[in-house]
């Protein structure tokens, strides 16, 4: 091949732990070549953020790395990996916040490498940093210069974060899930950065994530990790088009795709392979649908040409079908009764500043006064309803009130205004008990969901005794029945929430929402924090005891693939707001408000990827809007801003002729529809 | 941070109001009379009458309080009862004197604590680290009157180089002199504090050094040295300042025990004499100009931790 | 990873809480059955053999009044420990409530609690115990509430904000959208939760409870003569420091060794049960 940069064979990674040595890393191998991009991807445990630090030489005393080869730029990496470090390759990590140092100015961080690697004095390094900033496309770079990382906002930081990177030229990026901790329309904005730098200098890229649809959206080639093993590798196009290891096909298939809704997704039973025992033959057997005995044997990559799976019996399996293990148990096609159950009009909910009367006080002016407390709309006169049997999927970005919106509808929070029905009567703001085990709630983490001093028996048993549906005995029939609807085996009950897996931790915390058998759950990003495989498995879940029980579900995410895959209906949320919503099929064909279109055109989608750059509807900023002026929350972002109408009145809600709800002022003809490829 | 350092400041007074009602009323509503408590348990009813009318122990407690509280913030404490000197000439010399005691302490217990805690963090799990833990755990636990005893016993008893106990002035002995007397408070006032000072000062630079930005720092190839100086000891300091200031109380009261020990004419030493004396007036304004300085030493720490801190600095957290 | 992952997993028992354990068990002994065992009677004089050092016969010396120090010693060990146990107790029980309490609750009962703690904590530690001891007359008894209210304020605080965490927890919500009462919600779903950094904390917190008690007692404010608190007898030793120094050294040799142990205790709990927490503050 061309002129290969980056050259690694056989790097494995292992260390000790207290349970016997660990082999995080099993012979990777991977070639970038100058100006090209590597995705690398793969579920949490994958060792695919082990990697980087492992080439980067920063992996601590405990860890041994060693490798057949590993080439940068004809030296050998593992020896020279210091006197490359922020040289030669430069790296970004995935959180901002935290790869940023608090106490040290944007300007210094960014000017630093240069003061060290490029012989600068400070300040010329701060001119150049200043440049870098610039070209990371920061609007009022001398300004940042002087900030501290506190007073940026993500996608600032991550920015920032880049353009320290690129200071001295690197010739190799290492980026790892860079944009994980990001809105995902800032995430679109900094995806753009990344690929107008590497057009702009050919910059050579190594991309971590688990996201394909990023991957797709950056890179040429991808490797996919699993339990440390590279499992499949090739170009980009020809993988995602046709995945031929059973694992990437099954990580694929466990994808929501806005365009394929309604498909069931396919889910991967099973957990990863304990990494103290090393297995000789293939690691993915124990969990996969196609395994025979010859599985046991060494597996090698192979493959035609430079598209390469670690499965002997890819050709044979290529052509079968995905055998679906967790079929479901009821038909989806259960048509729902189209009753309201639940109805909220008019809700509000302001949060107040921090702190007490003391911090309230106004210092200002010298003497202090007792100021108004600031106070912050988390949900702005929201109506919405979630009828009998259907799912209302709540979409938004972080800060958008979602959650809280989700938590006034169970008076979990007490709204400041606004009226609460549910089934025919009012909801008082301290509800009876009766509302409460009607109307349950389902987390995002399941770590934190659950108490970890309680057994699962004790987390299941006590709403059957509180909502007084089973005692004693009954109450451990009632528990095993729950087990079986989550799917879970019987003798979990005794477990504790540490000795299960992310997955299961969320089953139980369905069950226990299940428990007091409930018509209407708010299920708060009850997916965001499980890896694609699990997360397509719950979804399953969740659809099955949906048809089962003609339950209703608020389903709240921030990610628009998953809201349109279970929703029936979806509503639009932006700055506490509802600014669009309507049936499913007909919101997601358009037309859209401004705001749901950015959203949509920010997706990466795996397949749409190049053709998506080109329409991706760019967002100002986040300003806040000026004092004084109550418009559209949306006016200051909006690419489509009408002037002073949009930034001084609040649009109403009008229904378009597909039914469709929405606050805007934009005239139909004007409104843009974001081709999604619906079937 | 002026904003911040306002309100810090208020708070700072309106701690000590409190505090000064707090002393006044412990001493004025708790069981027993005042005056019982100053000429014994056997006086006569006479005597008490004639004390009580003299030191105005017959008003209304608020009217005592207010004629107490617009003394002191006329700098005015009143007479000592069992000298016939002015509280506030008698305050005024051994606060000077603890100052310095007190302030030589601090300073060996920071300059000390910090590099020991900087020292292990950094060659964490070492031998030096292990024994330096060891010490920590082992000096935090031993009381200031125990280094004490044994200090005038091995130093001045057995080997007789440095003074037991006393004081003498700097302008009347020379430094030399000074010092000596000097030596053994202050070394006894900082075994346990610095075990202390160095232990969350590990603590904290381990805690930073493990830190993402430290790990990023590193990726930009910044060489260890600066990767310490530079990145983790900034954020490290912070931690340490708030541990310094709570050290300040503990040191007070260490220095109320090695000021008896020592019979170092200080404020510690007053404060127990008036204690003993039954000394109202000097009990009251000693006890306020204590807590006074504590909490300014606090205050200090916690403006020195704004200055270092920018997200207090500049305000408006993301 | 999760504090409930860093919880149980596998780990050692630190040898310093074993031998910080072992010490403090058989110095709990020795205060409980003391002065059963005491080769001498700790209060007889003896003006005969007065200030021996230490021998077959008094393996510690006898102090200014002939009395056997050992015997002394072995009588005075209940002090500290009742010091130290008692104060801690004291600072527990009214404590950890308030620290739920505010937790719970915020807005204006936590701004009044946490009000009158940063007064509390305004005040140096020993000013507490002076002010207090000052105006009553000194005993065992008010000694351990003095030291006992001193560290009030940082159970408080450290129970608010590990409470603050654990109520901020999802299952907090859940036990909430079950309807839950306030007493389940503290008793079951919090004080769990808590419970382990209180644990360390009092057994932390004991060792300077003693420190100040025997401070306290050091000054004369403790516990009065003819008690044999340990810290009370190195002050009476003073005067003798140049001719009979074993006085004071033993019952000071006897409570460090107490206080190191019950600190080794400490740090090793530190170490089992909450290895994040490596060096937080005391005061």
């Amino acid at each position: 091949m061309a002129d290969i940069l980056l050259d690694i064979q056989g790097l494995s990674l292992r260390y000790a732990t207290a349970n016997g040595p660990v082999t995080a890393l099993d012979a990777v191998s991977l070639a970038i070549p100058r100006g090209g991009a590597m995705g690398l991807v793969g579920e949490s445990g994958s060792g695919k953020s082990s990697m980087l630090l492992a080439m980067l030489g920063l992996l601590g005393k405990g860890a041994a790395v060693t490798a057949d080869a590993a080439r940068f730029d004809g030296q050998d990496l593992l020896k020279v990996a210091a006197s490359l470090r922020g040289r030669r390759i430069g790296t970004v990590f995935q959180d901002p916040s935290a790869a940023l140092n608090p106490a040290l100015t944007i300007g210094m961080q960014v000017a630093e490498p240069l003061t060290l690697h490029r012989g600068m004095n400070w300040r010329e390094a701060m001119e150049r940093a200043e440049g870098l900033l610039a070209e990371t496309g920061i609007h009022d770079p001398a300004a940042v210069l002087k900030a501290y990382p506190h007073q940026l906002s993500g996608g600032m930081k991550q920015r920032a974060v880049i353009a320290q990177a690129l200071g001295c030229e690197p010739d190799l990026l290492l980026l790892d899930e860079p944009t994980t901790a990001l809105d995902v329309t800032v995430e679109a904005q900094i995806l753009d950065l990344l690929d107008a730098l590497r057009a702009r200098r050919g910059i050579s890229l190594l991309l971590v994530s688990h996201n394909l649809g990023i991957v797709d959206r950056i890179c040429d080639d991808l490797t996919v990790l699993y339990a440390g093993r590279v499992v499949e590798q090739g170009p980009c196009a020809r993988v995602l088009a046709g995945p031929r290891h059973p694992y990437a096909r099954g990580l694929m298939a466990a994808m929501p795709v806005i365009s394929h809704a309604k498909q069931r997704l396919t889910s991967i039973e099973g957990n990863l392979p304990d990494l103290t025992l090393v297995d000789p033959g293939c690691n993915f057997a124990p969990r996969c649908p196609f395994a025979v005995p010859s599985c046991a044997e060494p597996q090698a990559l192979a493959g035609e040409g430079d598209h390469r799976a670690r499965c002997h019996r890819a050709t044979e399996t290529a052509a079968l079908p995905w055998p679906e293990q967790d079929q479901a148990r009821v038909s989806m096609e259960a048509a729902p009764e189209r009753r309201p159950l639940l109805e909220a009009r008019g809700m509000s909910r302001r949060f107040a500043g921090h702190g007490g009367l003391w911090r309230s006080l106004d210092w200002r002016g010298g003497w202090p006064k007792l100021a108004p407390r600031k106070s912050v709309v988390a949900v702005d006169d929201v109506t919405i309803e979630v009828r009998s049997g259907e799912v209302l999927g709540l979409v938004g970005e972080s800060g958008s009130g979602k959650s809280t919106l989700g938590r006034l509808l169970l008076r979990l929070v007490p709204a400041d205004a606004g009226q609460l029905e549910f089934g025919g009567t009012e909801v008082p703001l301290r509800p009876s008990s009766d509302f409460c085990q009607q109307a349950q709630i389902i987390f995002q983490n399941p770590d934190s969901a659950l108490n970890p001093h309680h057994t699962v028996q004790e987390i299941l048993k006590r709403p059957l005794e509180l909502f007084g549906i089973a005692k004693g005995a009954a109450a451990g029939a009632e528990i095993d029945r729950l087990l079986d609807l989550v799917r879970l085996p019987r003798s979990y009950r005794t477990r504790y929430p540490h000795q299960m897996s992310g997955g299961e931790k969320q089953r139980i915390g369905i069950a226990r929402a299940l428990a007091g058998r409930p018509r209407f759950i708010v299920c708060d990003e009850a997916v965001s924090a499980l890896d694609v495989s699990v997360q397509a498995a719950v979804l399953n879940l969740l659809s099955d005891l949906r048809a089962q029980f003609g339950l209703s579900y608020l389903f709240i995410s921030h990610d628009i693939g998953v809201i349109a895959h279970i929703s029936d209906r979806i509503a639009v949320m932006y700055r506490g707001a509802i600014v669009q919503q309507g049936e499913a099929a007909e919101l997601l064909r358009g037309p859209h408000h401004p705001y749901t279109a950015s959203l949509l055109s920010a997706v990466p989608v795996v397949g749409s990827a190049r053709s998506q750059a080109g329409n991706r509807i760019r967002l100002a900023e986040n300003a806040m809007a000026a004092p004084g002026e109550k418009g559209c929350s949306f006016a200051s972002r909006c690419p489509q801003q009408l002037g002073s109408l949009c930034r001084t009145q609040v649009p109403a809600q009008r229904r378009l002729s597909n039914g469709v709800m929405m606050a805007c002022h934009l005239p139909d003809a004007q409104l843009e529809t974001v081709s999604l490829g619906l079937s | 941070m002026l904003v911040y350092a306002a309100r810090r400041i208020l708070g700072m007074v309106v701690v000590l109001f409190a505090m000064s009602a707090v002393v006044f009323a412990a001493i004025h509503l708790l069981p027993g009379s005042v005056a019982h408590m100053v000429l014994g348990e056997y006086a006569t009813a006479d005597a008490v009458a004639a004390l009580e009318l003299k030191l105005g122990l017959r008003d209304p407690i608020l009217v005592q309080y207010w004629r107490w509280l617009s003394g002191v913030l006329h700098g005015e404490f009143g007479q000592a009862l069992s000298i016939d000197q002015p509280v506030a000439r008698l305050i005024g010399g051994a606060l000077e004197r603890s100052a310095v005691l007190g302030g030589m302490s601090l300073l060996l217990v920071a300059l000390m604590g910090i590099a020991l805690g900087i020292h292990s963090a950094v060659h964490r799990g070492s031998l030096s680290d292990r024994v330096l833990t060891m010490m920590q755990y082992t000096l935090i636990a031993i009381p200031e009157f125990f280094w004490c005893t044994v200090a005038i016993i091995v130093f001045a008893v057995w080997l007789g180089w440095l003074p037991a106990t006393g004081y003498t002035p700097l302008a009347d002995a020379g430094l030399l002199q000074w010092l000596r007397h000097l030596i053994l408070p202050v070394i006894c006032l900082s075994l346990g504090l610095t075990a202390h000072v160095s232990r969350m000062v590990r603590s904290s630079m381990l805690e930073a050094i493990e830190s993402r930005y430290v790990l990023a720092a590193r990726a930009k190839g910044v060489p260890e040295r600066l990767v310490l100086l530079r990145h983790a000891l900034p954020n490290a300091m912070l931690p340490a300042i708030t541990v310094l200031a709570i050290d300040a109380g503990i040191l007070i009261g260490g220095i109320v025990v090695a000021e008896t020990v020592f019979s170092f004419p200080g404020l510690g030493s007053l404060l127990m004499y008036a204690i003993q004396n039954h000394d109202i007036p000097l009990l009251q304004a000693g006890m306020l100009v204590v807590t006074a300085v504590y909490s300014l030493a606090t205050l200090v720490a916690d403006l020195a931790s704004a200055m270092l801190n920018p997200r207090i600095r500049l305000g408006g957290a993301h | 990873m999760t504090a409930v992952a860093q919880k149980r997993r596998r780990r050692h028992v630190p040898l310093i809480l074993v031998v910080g354990a072992a010490i403090v068990v058989c110095m709990v002994l020795i205060g409980l059955i003391g002065p059963w065992i005491a080769p001498y009677d700790p209060t007889m004089f003896a003006v005969r053999s007065r200030m021996q050092p230490p021998s077959g016969l008094h393996w510690f010396g006898t102090d200014e009044f002939g009395r056997d120090v050992l015997s002394r010693i072995l009588a005075g060990g209940y002090y500290s420990l009742a010091m130290g146990f008692g104060a801690t107790a004291i600072s527990l029980i009214v404590g950890v409530p308030l620290g739920l309490m505010a937790a719970f609750y915020r807005g204006w009962v936590d701004d009044v609690i946490m009000r009158i703690i940063d007064l509390m904590i305004s005040l140096p530690p020993i000013l507490v115990g002076l002010l207090i001891l000052a105006v009553t007359s000194p005993g065992l008894g008010k000694t351990i509430v003095a030291v006992g209210l001193v560290y009030v304020p940082i159970m408080t605080r450290l129970t608010r904000s590990v409470a603050l965490s654990v109520l901020a927890q999802d299952f907090i919500e859940a036990a909430a959208a079950r309807k839950e009462k306030t007493f389940y919600i503290l008793w079951r779903e919090v004080l769990p939760n808590v419970w382990p950094t209180i644990i360390v904390e009092t057994s932390l917190r004991i060792t300077f409870a003693i420190l100040l008690g025997s401070a306290l007692s050091f000054l004369g404010l403790g516990p009065q003569p003819p008690a044999s608190e340990w810290g009370l007898m190195i002050a009476e030793s003073r005067p003798f420091l140049d001719r009979a120094p074993w006085i004071g050294l033993a019952p000071g040799l006897c409570l460090c060794v107490l206080l190191v142990a019950v600190n080794f205790v400490g740090e090793g709990l530190r170490d089992l049960l909450d290895p994040r927490m490596q060096g937080r503050g005391h005061g």
